[in-house]
C-alpha cells in the first residue's frame, strides 16, 4: 500500500519536472506555471510524507524483524526522496544573495561554486531557507547517517548488501545531501554548514576508511559502489568549500586532514589502476576518475582558496612519488607489448593528457620535493642508458624515459592551448631559498633533459636508444618546453635594467624566479639551446624516414613554437642551423620525403621566421631565396614539350603535390612584411598553374591543391594589392574558374564500387567549398582594403567577377551537396554577403542563377544550424530591402523575377517576396524559433512587411481566425497589432526604424512562445 | 634547385613501366597504391609501431580502381611501394556496338574499338540511356597497369 503510494508520487514528480514529462499538448507557460506551483506548495509535503514512511519501517528494519514488503517501502521512500532533491528549483533567490555569500566566501571557507560536478552529472542542491525545517534542523541528517550506519554494521558480513536497494538509495540520498547549499543554510557564516559536512563525512569516513583494508577488500570482491558514493560525497565537500576548510573538516575526527586521507586513497587507487591484471576491476579507473577531479578542484585554484599545511603537501608529495613509481613499474612491464594492441594506461591522447594534468598538479603542490625526485629519477634512466654497452635490451628503459619526459612536460608546463604561456605559477614561486642558476631545480631538470636530448644527434646513440617512440617525448616535451621557459616574455621585459645575477645589489624576494626566467633568455643561453633544438629537430625530419607521427609533431608542434614569438625569430634567422634547414628545404631532394603535407607546414615555418628582419627587403629575399627554387621548378615543369607524357606518372605528380603544398604553405604565412615576396612567387607560376589545372583535370588530388592554393594566395594577398595587381589576380582567378567548370559540368562518375563512388563525391564538395572560399575571399578586397593607393581608372570591378563567378559556381551546387554542413555554411556565407554588398548585381544574375539562389535560401532558413538561418535571414534581408528601396525610388527593383512563378509544385506561385514572408512568419509562430536568431529575423521580416504590406493583413487575419481558443485569439491579435504599431514604427527601412521593430519583435516572441508552444 | 638533380626519374619514354616506387610513409588516403599486383586506390591509412619502441608502419585499406575489392596491406613506413600509373583520357563516345564494345574517337582522328561497355547494369544504363537521348558524350577512360575502364562520363553538348 504504502509503496504503490509512493510510486505514484514518483511519477507525479518526475512528469512536474521539465525534463522528465511526457508531451500534452498544452502551451509552454501553463507548464510552467505548474512547475512552480508544485515547488512552493507540495514538494516538501511529499518528501515530509516520504520521510515519515521511512521513519515507520526503519526502526523494524533496524531490529531485523521487518519482512521484505517493509524492506522495500523504505528504500522506495529513500528514492523518492533522493528523486526529489533531484529537482530542478528554481525559487531560490541564489541570483540575489549572490554578492552577500561571495563576500562571505573568503572569511570562511564556503564557496559557492557552481558547475563543478558538471563531470559526474551531478548538480548542487539549492533548496531555499523554506526546506531548512526538514532538512536540517529537524534532525533528519543525523537519523538517514545513523540508520545506514547501523543497518550497515548488522550486514557488515555480507557481501552482496552494499548493492541492495536500500543501501544504495540510502547512500545516493546522503551523497545528494552533501551538495546541499545556498541560502538554505543562515547566515552564519558557514558554521551550519560546517557542521553538516562535518556531520556527513564523520559518516561516509567509514566507507573508504582504512583505504589498504578497503582496496583489499574490493580485490576480492566485494562490490567498490560504497566506496565510489564515498568518493561522491568528498568532491561534493570539496567543491563547496576551500582548500584550506576542506582539509580541516577531518581534522575534529581524525588527528590528521583530509588531504592526508585523500592522499592515501589515492595512492591505493593508483596502485589498483595501474596493476589492472584483469577486466573486472574497471572500479579502479572510475575511482581514480573521481580521485583526480577532486585534487584537480582543490589544486587548481588560485590565490587564497588554495592554501595548503605542511602535511597537506607532505602527502601530496608521497602521493606523487607513488604516481610515478606505480606507473614507470607499469611502463616497464608494458614496455615489450605492442603497441597497437594494448595501450596500458590510455584509452586516447586526450584523456591521457587530462589524467597527466591531474598529476602535475599534485606534484606541484609540493614542487620543492617533487621536481628534485624526477630529476634523480631522469639521471638514473639516462645513466643507465650510457653504461649499458649494447648487452642488455634497453627497451624496458626507454618505455620508463617515455613516461617521465611525458610527466615532467605537464609538471613543469602548461599545455596553453590558443593562449600565452607562462610558467605555472607553482613553479614561479617555489623553491625561494634558490639564488644560484645551477642550484635551482627546474633548471637542473630541464638542463638534464636537453642534454638528454642532445645525444639524440650522434648516430650510433641514436641508432641504439632513440626509438621513433622516445623521440616523440622528447619533440613534445621541448615544444612544450620551448613555449614555456626559451626567452620568456616576463623575462624580455625584465632585461631592461640588466642586473642579471647580481643578487648581491638587492635581496629581491623572488631571485630565484629571476633565475628561472633568464637562465634560458636572450643574453643567456637561449641562443645555444635554439641551435641544439633545430639540429634536434633536422634530425627527426631526416633521419627517421617515414615516421609521419615524430615527423608531424616535429612540423605541427616543436617547430611551429620556435616562429611563434618574435624576439625568438630574430635569433632562429641568424643560426647557422636555421639555413641549414632553410637552405635543405630549397634546394636538396631529402625533405621531399616528408609527407606532403608537412612539407606545407614546413614552408608555413620558414616562411614565418622572415618577418624577424629588421629590413623590409631582407625579408623578402629571403623568401625569395626560399621560393625561388619551388615556382623556378613548377614553372619548368608545365614548359616542358613532353609534358603530356611524364605529367601523369605517379613520380611527377608527386612532384607537383609537393610543390604546391609548399607553395600553400608558403602563401599562408603571408604577412605584411613579406606580402610583396609572395606575391611575386604567385605570379610566377600563375600560367603554369592553368596549364597543370587543364593537364590534371582527371587526378582530383591535384586539382584540389590547385584550388587550395589559390584560395589561401587569395586570402593572404587581397587586401594589399594595388589596382593593377588585383586585376591581374581577378584575371587570373576567373581563368581557373572558366577552366575548373568546364571540366566539371555536367561529368558523371562511374563507378562498382559505391565508396569509390561516395570518395569521388566527397571530392567534388572539397572542391567547390574550395571554390566558394576563393570567391569568399575576392569579395572581402571591397571591405579590407590596405593598398596604398586606388587609380579608379585601373581598378577592377569586384562585383563584376563575383557575378561571373556565380554564375560558374551555382550550377555545380546542388541541394544535395548542401547537405555538408561545411560547404553549406561557406556557400550561405558567400550568399549573403553579396546580397547585402550587390544586391543590384543579383538581380542582373540570368533567370536560372536567381531561380536556383533563391531556392537555396529556402532550403537555408530552415536549416538546423543556426548560423546557417542567421545568413539566410540576412540575405533575404537584403533582396526585400533592395527591392523596398527601388521601388521606393521609381524603379522596378527585383521587377520580373520577383514574381517568378514557373516553378510547377506551387512553392513559387506568388512572387517571392511573399513566399519568404510567409514562410518566415510560420517559422516565428509555430515552431521552435531561436530566441538568437530574433534579431536577423526581425530585420528580415521588416522589409518583407513593407514591400507586401496587403499580403501581410490577409496572413495576419488567416492565423487569427484558425485559433479556436477565444482567450488565445485575443492575446494573439492584440500581440500581432503591437509589433507593427508601437514604437512609432514608420515605414522607412533607415536604422531607428529596423531597431524600434527589432524590440517589438522581441516583444512579440516572448508574448506569443507562451501559449503557442505546445509541449 | 639545380636541373640536374630534379628531373624526373621516369623519362617520357619511358612509360613502358608500369609503376613508380614511393615511400609508404608518404602515401596518403585518396593516393593509389599497387596491392597484390592490382592497381588501388587508397581509403583508409593507419599507422603503428612494431613493438613500442620499433618502427612505424603503415597499414593501407585500398579499393581495387577495377573491380572494386577490398585489399588491405601492411608495410613497414620508410620502405617503398609501388605506386600505378593511373591515366585517364578523354574520348568522344561514337557509338556503342550490340556485341558490348564501344567506339570512341581518339584525339588524332582514329578510331578506339577495343573497350568493352561496363558490364555493371547501372553503369551501362548510364552510358546507354545518355547515348539513346543523342547527347554529344565524352568518356573518361582509366587505364593502368594495362588494364582499361570508362570511369566517367560528360555531356558536352549545347544546352
Amino acid at each position: 500500500m504504502q509503496s504503490a503510494g509512493i510510486s505514484f508520487l514518483e511519477s507525479l514528480v518526475s512528469e512536474f519536472s521539465p525534463g522528465t514529462s511526457t508531451g500534452m499538448g498544452l502551451p509552454k507557460d501553463y507548464h510552467e506555471q505548474c512547475h512552480s506551483s508544485m515547488e512552493l506548495n507540495y514538494l516538501k509535503e511529499f518528501y515530509c510524507w516520504a520521510k515519515s514512511a521511512a521513519l515507520n519501517v526503519a526502526d523494524k528494519i533496524v531490529s531485523c524483524y521487518a519482512n521484505i514488503s517493509e524492506e522495500k517501502v523504505c528504500s522506495r521512500a529513500l528514492r523518492f526522496m533522493f528523486q526529489v532533491l533531484n529537482w530542478n528549483f528554481k525559487s531560490s533567490p541564489s541570483a540575489l544573495d549572490n554578492s552577500s555569500s561571495k563576500s562571505n566566501s573568503g572569511s570562511f571557507g564556503i564557496r559557492p561554486d557552481m558547475g563543478l560536478l558538471k563531470k559526474f552529472e551531478r548538480s548542487l542542491l539549492e533548496p531555499g531557507p523554506l526546506w531548512h525545517d526538514a532538512l536540517l534542523s529537524s534532525g533528519h541528517m543525523l537519523w538517514l547517517l545513523n540508520f545506514y550506519a547501523i543497518v550497515r554494521q548488522k550486514h557488515s558480513s555480507d557481501m552482496l548488501w552494499f548493492d541492495s536497494p536500500l543501501a544504495v538509495s540510502a547512500r545516493q540520498l546522503i551523497v545528494q545531501l552533501c551538495s546541499l547549499t545556498g541560502t538554505i543554510f543562515p547566515s552564519d557564516d558557514g558554521e551550519m554548514h560546517i557542521k553538516h559536512l562535518t556531520q556527513i563525512l564523520s559518516a561516509v569516513i567509514e566507507w573508504v576508511e582504512p583505504p589498504n583494508i578497503i582496496s583489499g577488500a574490493l580485490r576480492s570482491g566485494r562490490s567498490e559502489s560504497e566506496m565510489i558514493d564515498g568518493f561522491h560525497a568528498l568532491l561534493s565537500m570539496a567543491t563547496l568549500t576551500s582548500t584550506m576548510l576542506f582539509d580541516n573538516l577531518l581534522r575534529s575526527l581524525r588527528p590528521f586532514g583530509t588531504i592526508h586521507l585523500l592522499a592515501t586513497l589515492t595512492c591505493e587507487v593508483v596502485q589498483t589502476y595501474v596493476i589492472k591484471n584483469d577486466d573486472e576491476q574497471t572500479w579502479s579507473s572510475e575511482a581514480l576518475d573521481i580521485m583526480l577531479e577532486i585534487w584537480t578542484v582543490i589544486l587548481g585554484r588560485s590565490g587564497n582558496d588554495m592554501k595548503i599545511s605542511a602535511e597537506g603537501i607532505s602527502s601530496a608529495s608521497n602521493l606523487f612519488s607513488t604516481i610515478v613509481e606505480s606507473h614507470l613499474k607499469a611502463a616497464a612491464e608494458s614496455a615489450f607489448e605492442d603497441d597497437s594492441e594494448a595501450d596500458y594506461f590510455h584509452v586516447s591522447v586526450s584523456r591521457r593528457d587530462e589524467t597527466l594534468y591531474a598529476y602535475a598538479l599534485i606534484a606541484r603542490a609540493a614542487v620543492e620535493t617533487t621536481v628534485p625526485f624526477l630529476t634523480r629519477l631522469f639521471s638514473e634512466r639516462f645513466a643507465l642508458l650510457s653504461q649499458n654497452n649494447e648487452r642488455m635490451d634497453p627497451t624496458q628503459t626507454l618505455e620508463e624515459l617515455y613516461w617521465l619526459l611525458l610527466i615532467t612536460g605537464h609538471v613543469l608546463t602548461d599545455s596553453g592551448e590558443g593562449e600565452t604561456v607562462l610558467v605555472p605559477e607553482a613553479i614561479q614561486d617555489g623553491f625561494s631559498g634558490v639564488t644560484e642558476e645551477l642550484q635551482h631545480p627546474v633548471i637542473v631538470l630541464s638542463w638534464s633533459i636537453i642534454s638528454f636530448a642532445k645525444q639524440s644527434l650522434d648516430p650510433k646513440m641514436r641508432n641504439a636508444y632513440f626509438s621513433p617512440r622516445l623521440m616523440e617525448a622528447v619533440i613534445w616535451f621541448l615544444a612544450r618546453w620551448v613555449d614555456t621557459y626559451l626567452m620568456p616574455i616576463d623575462a624580455a621585459k625584465g632585461q631592461l635594467g640588466i642586473s642579471g645575477h647580481d643578487e648581491g645589489l638587492q635581496q629581491h624576494p623572488q631571485s630565484s624566479k629571476k633565475v628561472l626566467l633568464s637562465f634560458a633568455g636572450q643574453h643567456s643561453q637561449g641562443e645555444t639551446i635554439l641551435d641544439t633544438i633545430i639540429r634536434i629537430s633536422m634530425t627527426t625530419l631526416t633521419s627517421y624516414p617515414g615516421e609521419n607521427e615524430l615527423q608531424a609533431l616535429t612540423c605541427w608542434k616543436l617547430l611551429v613554437v620556435l616562429v611563434r614569438r618574435r624576439h625568438v625569430c630574430i635569433h632562429l634567422v641568424a643560426l647557422e642551423s636555421w639555413r641549414d634547414l632553410a637552405r635543405a628545404f630549397a634546394n636538396e631532394r631529402t625533405l621531399f620525403s616528408l609527407n606532403a603535407r608537412l612539407q606545407r607546414s614546413l614552408a608555413e615555418t620558414l616562411v614565418c621566421a622572415a618577418s624577424s628582419f629588421k629590413d623590409l627587403e631582407t625579408s623578402n629575399q629571403y623568401v625569395r631565396d626560399l621560393m625561388g627554387p619551388m615556382t623556378a621548378y613548377l614553372v619548368d615543369i608545365s614548359s616542358r614539350n613532353d609534358l603530356k607524357a611524364v605529367a601523369q606518372q605517379a613520380d611527377a605528380i608527386y612532384m607537383v603535390s609537393c610543390l604546391l603544398e609548399r607553395l600553400r604553405g608558403a602563401s599562408r604565412a603571408t604577412q605584411p612584411r613579406t606580402q610583396k615576396s609572395i606575391f611575386e612567387m604567385g605570379c610566377a607560376v600563375m600560367n603554369s598553374l592553368l596549364t597543370l589545372l587543364e593537364l590534371y583535370k582527371n587526378q582530383s588530388a591535384v586539382v584540389y591543391l590547385i584550388l587550395k592554393f589559390v584560395v589561401d594566395f587569395v586570402e593572404g594577398e587581397v587586401a594589399f594589392l594595388s589596382a593593377k595587381e588585383t586585376s591581374i589576380l581577378v584575371n587570373f582567378c576567373l581563368q581557373l574558374l572558366r577552366i575548373y567548370s568546364s571540366h566539371n559540368i555536367g561529368k558523371i562518375s562511374l563507378s562498382l564500387s559505391t565508396s569509390l563512388q561516395s570518395e569521388a563525391q566527397t571530392e567534388k564538395y572539397k572542391d567547390l567549398r574550395a571554390l566558394l572560399q576563393l570567391l569568399t575571399n575576392i569579395c572581402s578586397k571591397d571591405l579590407v582594403d590596405f593598398s596604398s593607393f586606388s587609380n579608379d581608372a585601373e581598378s577592377t570591378d569586384i562585383a563584376e567577377v563575383i557575378y561571373v563567378g556565380l554564375h560558374i559556381v551555382t550550377p555545380l551546387i546542388s541541394l544535395e551537396l548542401l547537405k555538408y554542413p561545411k560547404l553549406s555554411c561557406d556557400y550561405f556565407a558567400l550568399i549573403s554577403h553579396l546580397l547585402e554588398v550587390y544586391p543590384e548585381k543579383v538581380a542582373q544574375l540570368n533567370k536560372e542563377a536567381f531561380d536556383h539562389i533563391v531556392r537555396t535560401l529556402d532550403f537555408g532558413v530552415c536549416h538546423q544550424d543556426v548560423d546557417i538561418v542567421d545568413k539566410c535571414l540576412r540575405a533575404v534581408n537584403a533582396l526585400a530591402s533592395y527591392h523596398y528601396k527601388e521601388k521606393i525610388a521609381g524603379k522596378e527593383g527585383l521587377g520580373a523575377k520577383a514574381l517568378s512563378s514557373e516553378e510547377s509544385n506551387g512553392e513559387f506561385q506568388q512572387s517571392i517576396l511573399s513566399y519568404f514572408l510567409r514562410l518566415l512568419i510560420q517559422l516565428l509562430l509555430y515552431q521552435d524559433f531561436r530566441m538568437e536568431l530574433a534579431g536577423s529575423a526581425a530585420d528580415a521580416l521588416f522589409p518583407l512587411v513593407l514591400c507586401e504590406q496587403d499580403l501581410y493583413q490577409r496572413l495576419v487575419q488567416e492565423i487569427l481566425e484558425k485559433q479556436s481558443n477565444p482567450a488565445i485569439k485575443t492575446r494573439l491579435a492584440s500581440a500581432f497589432y503591437a509589433l507593427t504599431s508601437t514604437n512609432q514604427l514608420s515605414s522607412s527601412l533607415d536604422r531607428n526604424n529596423r531597431f524600434r521593430f527589432r524590440k517589438n519583435l522581441q516583444v512579440f516572441l516572448i508574448e506569443v512562445s507562451g501559449f503557442m508552444r505546445i509541449i | 634547385m639545380s636541373d640536374e638533380e630534379h628531373h624526373f626519374e621516369s623519362k617520357a619514354d619511358a612509360g613502358a613501366s608500369k609503376t613508380y616506387p614511393q615511400q609508404a610513409g608518404t602515401i596518403r588516403k585518396n593516393g593509389y597504391i599497387v596491392i597484390k599486383n592490382r592497381p588501388c586506390k587508397v581509403v583508409e591509412v593507419s599507422t603503428s609501431k612494431t613493438g613500442k619502441h620499433g618502427h612505424a608502419k603503415c597499414h593501407f585499406v585500398a579499393i581495387d580502381i577495377f573491380n572494386a575489392k577490398k585489399l588491405e596491406d601492411i608495410v613497414p613506413s620508410s620502405h617503398n611501394c609501388d605506386v600505378p600509373h593511373v591515366t585517364r583520357t578523354d574520348y568522344q563516345l561514337i557509338d556503342i556496338s550490340e556485341d558490348g564494345f564501344v567506339s570512341l574517337l581518339t584525339e588524332n582522328g582514329n578510331t578506339k574499338d577495343d573497350l568493352r561497355l561496363p558490364t555493371d547494369e547501372t553503369l551501362l544504363a548510364q552510358i546507354k540511356d545518355g547515348f539513346a537521348e543523342g547527347k554529344d558524350l565524352v568518356v573518361t577512360v582509366m587505364s593502368a597497369m594495362g588494364e582499361e575502364q570508362i570511369c566517367a562520363l560528360k555531356d558536352i553538348g549545347p544546352k
